[in-house]
């Protein structure tokens, strides 16, 4: 509205007035007094007009804002209290939800993306389950799909690069030249590599990342063409990948042809390839699903019949070797998933709990001010006016609670990232952005609302005149108020008992978790990965000779008790499955007899077991007699259990297909089991080779070996020694990942931390909070029953009986909420069930513990008010008023 | 005292107002006038009822209005009835006869 205009016509009326008065006989100076005293004040007609039209609106709630503003600034206490538990709630939200929004929600960064599959296989009888393809099978696929548009082939390994004195490992995907048309996606400088140039003995290319353009080459502009040392070979650099290009969350800095022959469909049994396949148009997942179950029908007819080892068949069909289609955003956030939508459930909970908190705050609040307002209703302020305050006040209270909380979620997500190196994928793609800002928004909105309707619940126009006769007491006419924040506070509680179950349950997974036995000793060990580049070390006895000197060099320094090597660092490797004849053992296909495969190959030097603190539990462990004595293997436990039930292993021999003709290994111990896949992964069966005479028996050591040291001192004191020894063998070989063995076996839990970690923080708060809410109703409670106490005192009551009715409605509550709580986290048990190790999701011993934790928090939240009731002087309460 | 002005009934200030500009525009005073006169000086609208009023109902459509020159020559505000205000007025007036020939029928039982 223009003032200016209001103030004119105002003016106007009066000027008009006054001559009106001139003509009738009136002085121009008497005229001017009537007519002033007849029109009153113009600031007040100029409010009651702004008030009239429907734009006041606007200016009413700024000014209800301001009111509010100051009402808070007059009771900072409650407003403090409020916007922090506002600002929690809603920064949890945000921190969790742009978690969730990154990793779940955003699509992959490809054009469609919804449109790429991803394709593996699985072994229903060894279990396993997204197993990898073979070449064979890949290119059979290819061949015969109309489904796919195209279809691409992958593997993802680490190479070392060297920019001359600064050897770098870095992550590479040897890929099929088709994976960049698959994918959409093109270099932002250079070339990708053809067809033509992803075959086998070709000049070596590689595609690089941005980020190690930038890093290793200094952003050469003239980079593409140029060589560099990569794996030991000298590669042409064809082009450079845009920013945050990756396959598959793997990171890789690196991309190579993977050097396919198309004619050469005879290794069946290797299967090591990733496939990633674009839909063609107008096909759907369903319909790519029902191409591929008719392949594997015919699969047989495509391949021949061609017998694996064992008499196993290698070919793809639909009952023992199957392959599965996914999309490929399932398979690259698909673990994550469940785990981030428990903790956004967790946190939905904390947000609840802190509203029902903040409403009961203000509801307190609205009995304080009962007659003010009910003072305003009576002098003429609409119940909408009054309404419009109230929820204008909880808008205030929640536009500052959201911009804590906004605070909290940049430094919670922060922290988040930090405490969690490599558990979650697409990590990158986690930011603070619009859509978290726009759901923040909405939450502060709707909290302010339902705040502000909170007090309201008992506001109805006849609390207005009781009210005002009971001139502000309390009565117990205020029983129905009463049950309402009764119930916000048994709701409360309830889902905070919820809460901190389900966090229970989690802590317990993860202490379960931490307590296996990984079958090695951890502690005082260091381990770093070193890769002997085929290009410079081509000949296997040369790579023996190398570790052994390495480990002469290692065990030479200070504090360096051992050092060995061995191929596969537990208790994280990927599964080798690997085709092995036991002899004498003949497998019936299609019985129930346990395939001749065995799920992890481990190549160690003599020291092996030695150092890594595993015992060989019969027979013998490697000594230095092996290097040139007979071919000899040693088996773990579940292997001896699998596949000599009933008999000594010691001395039976097996072949493990490692040469092309038969060589038989004979059994010359059995070691303790260790975990190899995972700490919660059931113990596979496990065959060691003896590295030193792999070059002699077998014509092949492999270079890519990890070393393990026993040693006195910790790794800071240790490492630069380390690092030197490394250098002086070697120095263009990189060290890869020098850390602790109780930081390896850490590290395979990090999820499970992580999660058990936030999910335990989320619980505390909630904890926290459904405790201020019991405290806070149970003070009320004895406020407004302080008259009753007194009279009961006069009448005779003791203190036991005061502390027992306080007490008693307190735990009641707590108790109701309980119960509550114990019912909705067994609903919610189901959905938390796959995140659990070891611990059954309705694990009574957490119920119970939980239970008793939170009703002796409750009880303790009773101390105070109870201890405040008993101090009523009865002749004062009942004076009082 | 039949002089003494009577109090305005919820609502038939909008009556009045609407009635007062159905023979044509008319500025604040003019209003004001008007209605003292059709009611035969029984309501006197003052300004601080008036205005608000006026800028109500304006905002509701029912009245339009400019700046123009009063009949001694000064500037002021002139308000008429649009269209919709034609349709309020006559619905107002339906609804009061009905509310007045109730509580005359109610006034007169014995």
């Amino acid at each position: 509205m223009k003032r200016r205009d209001v103030d004119e016509e105002i003016q106007a009326y009066m000027d008009l007035l006054i001559a009106e008065k001139m003509k009738a006989g009136m002085t121009l100076d008497d005229a001017r007094r009537a007519a002033r005293l007849e029109v009153g004040g113009v600031e007040h007609i100029k409010e009651e007009v702004n008030d009239a039209r429907k734009g006041a609106l606007v200016e009413t709630t700024l000014q209800d804002l301001k009111y509010g503003l100051r009402l808070l600034k007059r009771s900072p206490g409650f407003a403090a209290l409020a916007i922090l538990t506002i600002g929690l709630g809603i920064g949890a939200n945000s921190a969790i939800f742009s978690v969730i929004n990154g990793v779940v929600r955003k699509p992959l960064a490809y054009p469609n993306p919804h449109r790429l599959m991803y394709i593996t296989s699985q072994f229903s009888q060894q279990h396993f389950d997204k197993f990898w393809v073979s070449p064979p099978e890949f290119l059979d696929y290819k061949d015969h799909t109309r489904a796919f548009s195209d279809l691409g082939a992958y593997l993802t390994t680490a190479v070392n690069v060297s920019d001359g004195d600064n050897p770098e490992r870095v992550n590479a995907v040897f890929m099929t030249a088709n994976m960049f048309k698959v994918l959409g996606v093109r270099p932002e400088r250079g070339q990708v590599f053809t067809p033509e140039q992803d075959v086998p003995n070709t000049e070596p290319v590689v595609v690089i990342a941005h980020e190690l353009w930038e890093r290793t080459f200094a952003s050469d502009p003239a980079i593409v063409g140029k060589r560099a040392q990569i794996q030991g070979r000298a590669r042409t650099i064809l082009g450079v990948m845009p920013r945050g290009f990756d396959l598959h969350d793997t990171k890789a800095q690196v991309w190579a042809p993977l050097g396919l022959d198309p004619s050469n469909r005879q290794n069946r049994g290797s299967h090591y390839l990733y496939l990633v396949g674009r839909l063609a148009p107008g096909i759907t997942e369903g319909q790519a699903k029902s191409e591929l179950q008719s392949f594997l029908k015919q699969w047989g007819q495509w391949a021949g019949p061609g017998p694996g080892p064992g008499g196993m068949n290698h070919v793809p069909n639909d009952s023992t070797h199957r392959m599965n289609i996914e999309p490929l955003r399932d398979e690259v956030v698909g673990n994550v998933r469940r785990a981030l939508w428990v903790l956004q459930g967790a946190v939905a909970l904390v947000l609840l709990i802190a509203c029902a908190n903040v409403a009961n705050l203000l509801l307190a609040r609205a009995e304080a001010r009962h007659k003010e307002f009910a003072v305003r209703s009576a002098i003429g302020a609409s119940r909408g006016r009054i309404l419009r305050q109230f929820i204008s006040e909880g808008i205030v209270l929640s536009t500052l609670g959201a911009i804590l909380g906004l605070a909290i979620a940049f430094w919670g997500l922060r922290a988040i990232l930090a405490a969690n190196p490599g558990s979650i994928p697409r990590i990158s793609e986690i930011t603070l952005d619009p859509s978290v800002l726009g759901l923040t928004v909405v939450v502060a909105a709707l909290t302010g609302v339902i705040f502000g309707l909170a007090p309201l619940l008992h506001m109805s126009e006849k609390s207005v005149t009781i009210a005002i006769k009971e001139g502000g007491t309390r009565t117990t006419s205020n029983a129905g108020r009463n049950r309402v924040r009764r119930a916000l506070v048994t709701g409360e509680i309830a889902l905070a008992v919820t809460l901190v179950i389900g966090a229970g349950l989690l802590l317990k997974s993860f202490r379960n978790l931490t307590s296996v036995d990984p079958g090695f000793t951890p502690d005082n060990k260091v381990t770093f990965g070193i890769v002997l580049p085929q290009a410079s070390y081509p000949d296997s006895q040369r790579r023996v000779q190398f570790f052994q000197e390495l480990s002469s060099k290692l065990e030479a320094i200070p504090g360096v008790q051992r050092a060995s090597a061995m191929s596969g660092l537990p208790p994280f490797r990927q599964v080798n499955a690997n085709d092995t004849d036991f002899e004498g053992y003949k497998y019936v296909p299609g019985s129930n007899m346990p395939i001749p495969n065995v799920d992890y190959y481990q190549y160690a030097t003599v020291g092996y077991f030695e150092t890594m603190g595993i015992p060989v539990k019969e027979g013998r462990a490697f000594d230095a007699t092996d290097a040139a004595g007979s071919p000899v293997v040693i088996i773990n436990e579940a292997l001896a259990k699998r596949f000599y039930p009933n008999q000594d292993p010691l001395g039976k021999r097996l072949n493990p297909y490692l040469t092309r003709d038969t060589t038989w290994f004979r059994i010359i111990g059995i070691a303790k089991d260790v975990k190899q896949g995972g700490l919660e992964a059931s113990v596979g069966t496990e065959l060691y080779f003896n590295y030193e005479q792999l070059p002699r028996i077998v014509g092949f050591a492999p270079g890519q070996m990890n070393m393990i040291l026993r040693t006195t001192r910790p790794l800071d004191g240790i490492a630069p020694a380390i690092r030197r020894a490394v250098k002086e063998k070697d120095p263009a070989l990189p060290i890869v990942q020098m850390r602790t063995m109780e930081d390896v076996v850490g590290a395979s839990v990090t999820r499970q931390r992580f999660l058990s970690m936030l999910l335990g923080i989320f619980a505390i708060v909630a904890l926290t909070l459904a405790a201020i809410g019991t405290y806070g109703i149970l003070s009320y409670i004895v406020t407004e029953r302080q008259r009753e106490i007194g009279i009961r005192m006069a009448l005779g009551a003791g203190n036991n009986q005061v502390v027992g009715l306080v007490m008693g409605q307190g735990m009641g509550i707590a108790i109701l909420g309980i119960v509550l709580g114990v019912l909705g986290a067994y609903a919610l048990s189901r959905l938390t069930a796959s995140l659990l190790y070891g611990v059954s999701p309705s694990d009574p011993l957490t119920y119970a513990t939980v239970a008793g934790v939170i009703a002796l928090v409750a009880a303790a939240a009773c101390i105070l008010p109870t201890r405040r009731a008993t101090r009523v002087d009865p002749l004062e309460a009942i004076r009082a008023d | 005292m039949p002089n003494e002005p009577a109090n305005l009934l919820q609502g038939t200030l909008d009556l009045l107002i609407l009635k007062s500009l159905a023979l044509g525009q008319l500025h604040g005073l003019g209003v004001s006038r008007r209605i003292e006169q059709i009611t035969r000086g029984t309501f006197l609208v003052k300004p601080g009822s008036l205005f608000p009023a006026l800028h109500r109902m304006e905002d509701a459509g029912w009245l339009a209005s400019s700046w123009g020159a009063s009949e001694n020559n000064r500037r002021a505000k002139y308000y008429k009835l649009t269209a919709a205000g034609r349709r309020q007025l006559e619905s107002e007036v339906g609804e009061w006869k009905r509310i007045a020939l109730a509580i005359s029928f109610a006034l007169q039982a014995t």
